[in-house]
């Protein structure tokens, strides 16, 4: 038996056995291997909630058809309603910056549709790699010529990449939540830094309220005049406040 | 980069200071490498190259226990066999880069090209140092033999030799400053990939191939018709974990040469689910051989629980770790799971060309000291050698990397 030349029958259905074992094990340990946490654990984060829980992402509104049918007396849509848009799964800092998390556990981090309406195309100031973030503290840089406006980090982190297109072409920020992302970041405090952020619904008020405030300031009673669908274009400041485009802005971008 | 002292010496002088001693002068340079590694390294090499040198010139017999019953030690079960297999990492990082298309690994392919040319380079040189008739190692080429696996194993190794130099060429060309030649080289980078990955694959294969001439002589345990695909298909787990073993190692002893943020964890954690993988099939494969081989029997011998060892605590264990440490993002365990699979192949390639090789003869042999203090002089020689390069040229850094911002 020890070397045994004969049992050939025997040797080839040990054989068979084995590949067949083999293929059935190999189905639960690749998905095994494949599987496990998405993202890196951040600081101080409950490892058991997965990501979405910190996104708090919900079904998009279309899904709730009692929309679609207003009841008598409901209130109006606001007329800023739809002026600044906001992408599922993105959360917003009060200063005019978006965070996302992405699978690879990365923070990637933008300037929202209305900042990017505000200011306009022209020139993106980044980080350098490896710069080290705080939350609400001055991270990037966007602006016109000599003349820029600092945009505050919507979460604390590391920054480990930042996309060179968008301080190339500034017109990449026509797109702020996809071609105008600035940069990512290994985030510290995840968790904590996520609490802090607006998601889904009040995040879309705080960009209605934000351009109801504008509204105001372009023409006081304009607000109700657009509802037939006009946006504004981009570049709003410097329509507004002339040379001093970047006061304003700040006000908003709260630096 | 010019230092200001620069400024004033000679282009040639320039040269040698900026490039070779690293902006020192001469007696700074020297000073700068009185560390303790490299007294320890003097030491070991002011006796193994000596040995190199009188093996060379006297031959094996003068400097070895081997015989004419045990002409295999471990000149070639751990200068050759496992000096190539442990320069996988080379074709695997290659293939996974710019063949793949998973450019994530970019940051650690430079590192596993220098290792793997390097691997090559020291046992080119351990063969020069064996081999009777070294000048008659060209013969391969005028001689077409093409039924002999030697053959296979000569060609292969010229042409990868030639394919990792030409892809050295391209960190040292940008060191040197010889733009064209890195121009030339970038674009040729995705064909010498290729090549590398076809001769690689025929090498690593094809020194398992030598031991279908000797089946009797191999223990039935690891003796099997497949044992060239056992070959190749270890070499990828050697090569996977070599990667992260040396990645590990050098990111952490060269971290100041790293200009750009690698997020290592990431990197290591996804090499560890490859692993995952080719070990499992691997582990899998060889219990195939055993079954194959009719030799079950043969486990409950001491050879048996060597094989058993190997097969189960150097395979399925790393395996089963590797996929525990990648699904939990444990990058630790990920590290110990591929030190362990390294140990791994270097016992499967000792126990098939030294320890189960000749097993049934009366006689065994047990290497001299000398022939350690020669295989340990050669692996310091490629550490110092890597160490040598690192910091010179770009290989853990990218000069033309473009700016951040």
């Amino acid at each position: 038996m020890s070397h045994d030349f004969l049992s050939i029958y025997f040797a080839k259905s040990l054989e068979y056995v084995v590949a067949v074992g083999y293929l059935l094990l190999f189905i639960p340990f690749w998905r095994y291997v494949q599987g496990g946490r998405p993202a890196e654990v951040p600081a101080g984060a409950d490892i058991r909630r997965p990501a979405e829980d910190f996104l708090r992402v919900r079904a998009p509104a279309t899904a709730r058809p009692a929309m679609a049918v207003r009841p008598a007396g409901a209130t109006a849509p606001r007329p800023t309603a739809g002026w600044f848009h906001l992408p599922a799964g993105y959360l917003l800092h009060p200063g005019h910056t978006w965070a996302r998390l992405d699978a690879d556990g990365l923070v990637s981090v933008g300037v929202d549709d209305f900042a990017a309406k505000l200011v306009g195309p022209g020139r993106v100031d980044l980080p350098a790699l490896g710069d080290r973030l705080a939350q609400g503290e001055p991270a990037a840089e966007i602006g016109h010529d000599d003349r820029t406006v600092p945009m505050l980090a919507p979460v604390d982190g590391t920054v480990v990449a930042v996309n060179a297109t968008a301080s190339e072409k500034p017109d990449a920020l026509e797109d702020p939540y996809g071609a105008g992302w600035l940069f990512k970041v290994k985030p510290s405090h995840l968790a904590a830094d996520f609490r802090q952020l607006l998601a889904d619904a009040p995040a879309r008020r705080f960009l209605e309220d934000a351009g109801e405030e504008i509204a105001m300031r372009l023409s006081p009673g304009l607000a109700t005049v657009l509802q037939d669908g006009g946006t504004p274009i981009h570049g709003i400041a410097q329509a507004l406040a002339g040379d001093d485009w970047d006061q304003l802005a700040r006000q908003y971008f709260l630096t | 980069m010019a230092s200001p002292a620069t400024a004033t010496l000679s282009p040639a002088r320039a040269f040698i200071r900026e490039k070779i001693f690293l902006g020192m002068d001469l007696k700074d340079y020297l000073k700068s490498n009185l560390t303790a590694f490299n007294i320890v390294s003097a030491i070991i090499l002011a006796v193994g190259i000596p040995l190199l040198v009188i093996r060379f010139a006297y031959g094996l017999g003068a400097t070895t226990n081997l015989s004419q019953t045990a002409p295999w030690g471990l000149w070639i079960g751990f200068d050759m066999m496992t000096g190539i297999v442990l320069a996988a990492g080379g074709f695997t990082i290659g293939a996974t880069v710019q063949l793949f298309g998973l450019h994530d690994y970019h940051a650690i392919e430079r590192p596993a090209i220098l290792t793997a040319f390097l691997g090559y380079v020291m046992a080119i040189i351990g063969l020069l140092a064996d081999l009777g008739r070294p000048w008659n190692i060209v013969m391969a080429i005028f001689n077409y033999g093409t039924a002999s696996a030697l053959f296979e194993v000569a060609w292969c190794v010229m042409c990868y030799s030639t394919v990792l130099f030409l892809e050295f060429t391209l960190p040292a060309s940008e060191w040197l400053g010889l733009k064209r030649w890195q121009a030339i080289m970038k674009k040729a980078l995705i064909a010498l990939t290729v090549l590398s990955v076809m001769f690689s694959t025929m090498h690593q294969s094809a020194l398992g191939s030598l031991f279908l001439l000797a089946p009797t002589k191999l223990h039935p345990l690891w003796y099997t018709p497949f044992i060239f695909i056992f070959f190749f298909i270890s070499a990828i787990v050697a090569g996977l974990c070599m990667v992260i073993v040396e990645g590990a190692l050098s990111h952490r002893a060269f971290q100041s040469l790293v200009d750009h943020h690698v997020d290592m964890d990431k990197l290591t954690i996804g090499l560890g689910k490859a692993a995952a993988i080719v070990m499992f099939a691997y582990f899998f494969l060889k219990v195939q051989g055993v079954i194959d081989g009719h030799a079950w029997g043969l486990l409950l011998t001491p050879y048996g629980a060597l094989f058993l060892v190997e097969v189960v605590g150097f395979v399925l264990v790393p395996s089963l770790l590797f996929a525990w440490g990648a699904r939990n993002r444990k990058v630790k365990v990920v590290r110990f799971a591929g030190a362990m699979g390294v140990l791994g192949i270097v016992l499967n390639r000792l126990n098939v060309s030294v320890i189960a090789f000749n097993w049934n003869q009366p006689v065994r042999y047990v290497p001299s000291w000398m022939e350690f203090v020669v295989s340990i002089s050669l692996c310091l020689i490629g550490v110092i050698a890597f160490r040598w390069v690192v910091y010179r040229m770009p290989i853990l850094r990218e000069q033309n990397a473009r700016a951040a911002h």
